[in-house]
């Protein structure tokens, strides 16, 4: 007898024990993928808790002045892309502070030090820049160009990852799968689109360089997604984490808020604003709870996508859309009763619509009808009578 | 020294076909101090560079303690990938 995947390789398997030894198998795989679809989807559980907490930090202490009364006398530009800037770059190395922690606890620091300089550590060094301060920052400046428009345009990223995974590493996306991600994305739409102010969207050449830099945003998220989830199958996840919450939040710090600063004409202010927000303890403290959610958001995600593929991967991420809502609304709104942080019935009908597209992409929903139907995400094996 | 992932990887470069247990076997001398060195990380390591083609399944059989034993080999392409991105 020989049991062979339908459509792929032959895969011989010895001994006589057919059906127990089949059954086992079919459950190490099945186990497997469930557990990737799992990691995938508590990194987008993660994404939103970080979300919320940075949002907190980022109201509390010296950022209440500078966003509320400002005593301070910034400017709007530096208000709109340096403080953000400033706010990214604490917290992501507040997440490389927890990363490189846990991986000495875990005993991995070594393997950090010897990822660093070998072609998948500067892959993942690649992918900690493209998706770190460059995506972040085509995506806060669409924001102040465009609008809230951008916030559904960038929920193009699962489906941009999906499709530079099959070209760039040959990862299976087949018609079912791109509708669910079409699904996925429909509902990360509705999401986004609750904040549009419709009545005051226009197409002026503003608006449009708006737009494309939210498209850039997307495809640096789906970029970073695809490649650091295939480099994560070359190094250690916790390893992989370390090296891009460190470059992201150096990047952050010492080029991209310096940067700003210049074309705001006024250099000194990086050094001024972020000596102040770092030693601003009441938002400190949630920028410790930001970097730890961010820590898990980032490297699940990475861990997701190298285990279950790009395409479910980052669907099952991408439910962040509606995770970074909700604990924003139990955060925000519940606990902390800072008005204007609801949750729209419009969301929960969203969540119900990602579910069931990440469901498409992981297999086919009307296998689940047929009978003798394989545990979810195990191979079909074909016996033949030889 | 490489790290864990590396020479879990680069060892199929060096065999036909190995199990999880081939695999700890040859690389404990080097690794068996590390924390995280134990069956089930190698094995999710090795199912994870069959998830993204580096590695293929060749067959499966039923071990002494009656687990399912599965047994990996890299292709071509998936050696030529390895060596491209790993070097010794």
């Amino acid at each position: 007898m020989v049991n062979k995947y339908s459509g792929s390789d032959m895969m011989e398997m010895s001994g006589n024990d057919t059906s127990s030894v089949e059954k086992k198998y079919l459950k190490l795989t099945s186990n497997y993928f469930k557990k990737g679809l799992g990691i995938a989807t508590l990194s987008g559980i993660f994404y939103g808790l970080y979300t919320a907490f940075l949002t907190l930090g980022m109201s509390r202490g010296v950022w209440a002045d500078w966003y509320g009364e400002n005593t301070a006398m910034l400017s709007a530009f530096v208000i709109t892309y340096m403080l953000a800037a400033i706010g990214a770059a604490i917290n992501d190395l507040s997440s490389a502070v927890w990363a490189t922690g846990i991986a000495a606890f875990k005993g991995k620091l070594i393997d950090v030090f010897r990822t660093v300089n070998t072609k998948p550590g500067y892959i993942m060094i690649f992918a900690a820049l493209v998706g770190g301060p460059l995506a972040t920052t085509a995506y806060v400046a669409g924001l102040q160009l465009a609008g809230a428009i951008i916030i559904p345009i960038s929920a193009l990223c699962p489906a941009i990852g999906a499709i530079l995974s099959k070209f760039l590493f040959k990862q299976e996306l087949n018609a079912r799968m791109m509708l669910g991600i079409g699904i996925c994305f429909a509902a990360s739409f509705l999401i986004g689109w609750t904040s549009v102010d419709i009545n005051n969207l226009d197409a002026s050449k503003v608006v449009i360089l708006g737009l494309f830099a939210g498209f850039l945003a997307a495809l640096g998220w789906g970029l970073e997604g695809c490649i650091a989830g295939y480099g994560t199958s070359m190094i250690d996840y916790e390893v992989g984490i370390t090296i891009r919450q460190v470059t992201s939040g150096i990047a952050n710090l010492l080029v991209l808020v310096p940067i700003i600063a210049l074309i705001a004409g006024n250099f000194a202010l990086a050094g001024q604003l972020t000596t102040q927000a770092f030693t601003s303890g009441p938002a400190m403290v949630w920028f410790i709870a930001s970097g730890f959610c961010a820590l898990f958001a980032f490297s699940l995600w990475y861990k997701g996508n190298s285990m279950c593929g790009t395409a479910l991967g980052m669907a099952a991420n991408g439910t962040f859309s509606f995770w970074g809502p909700f604990f924003s609304w139990i955060l925000l709104g519940v606990i902390m009763g800072i008005d204007g942080w609801g949750m729209p019935l419009i969301d929960w009908f969203a969540a119900i619509m990602m579910a069931f597209g990440i469901w498409v992409i992981a297999e086919n929903p009307l296998d689940r009808f047929r009978k003798n139907s394989v545990p979810l995400g195990a191979p079909i094996i074909e016996n033949e009578e030889e | 020294m490489k790290p864990l992932n590396y020479a879990i990887l680069k060892y199929f470069t060096t065999v036909d076909e190995a199990s999880a247990d081939d695999v700890m076997q040859a690389l404990k001398e080097d690794y068996g101090h590390y924390k995280h060195f134990n069956k089930s990380s190698v094995v999710e390591s090795l199912m994870t560079a069959v998830t993204n083609g580096l590695l293929e399944e060749s067959r499966y059989e039923l071990d002494e303690n009656g687990e399912v034993r599965v047994y990996f080999r890299a292709h071509e392409e998936g050696k030529n990938t390895i060596n491209k991105y790993i070097q010794d």
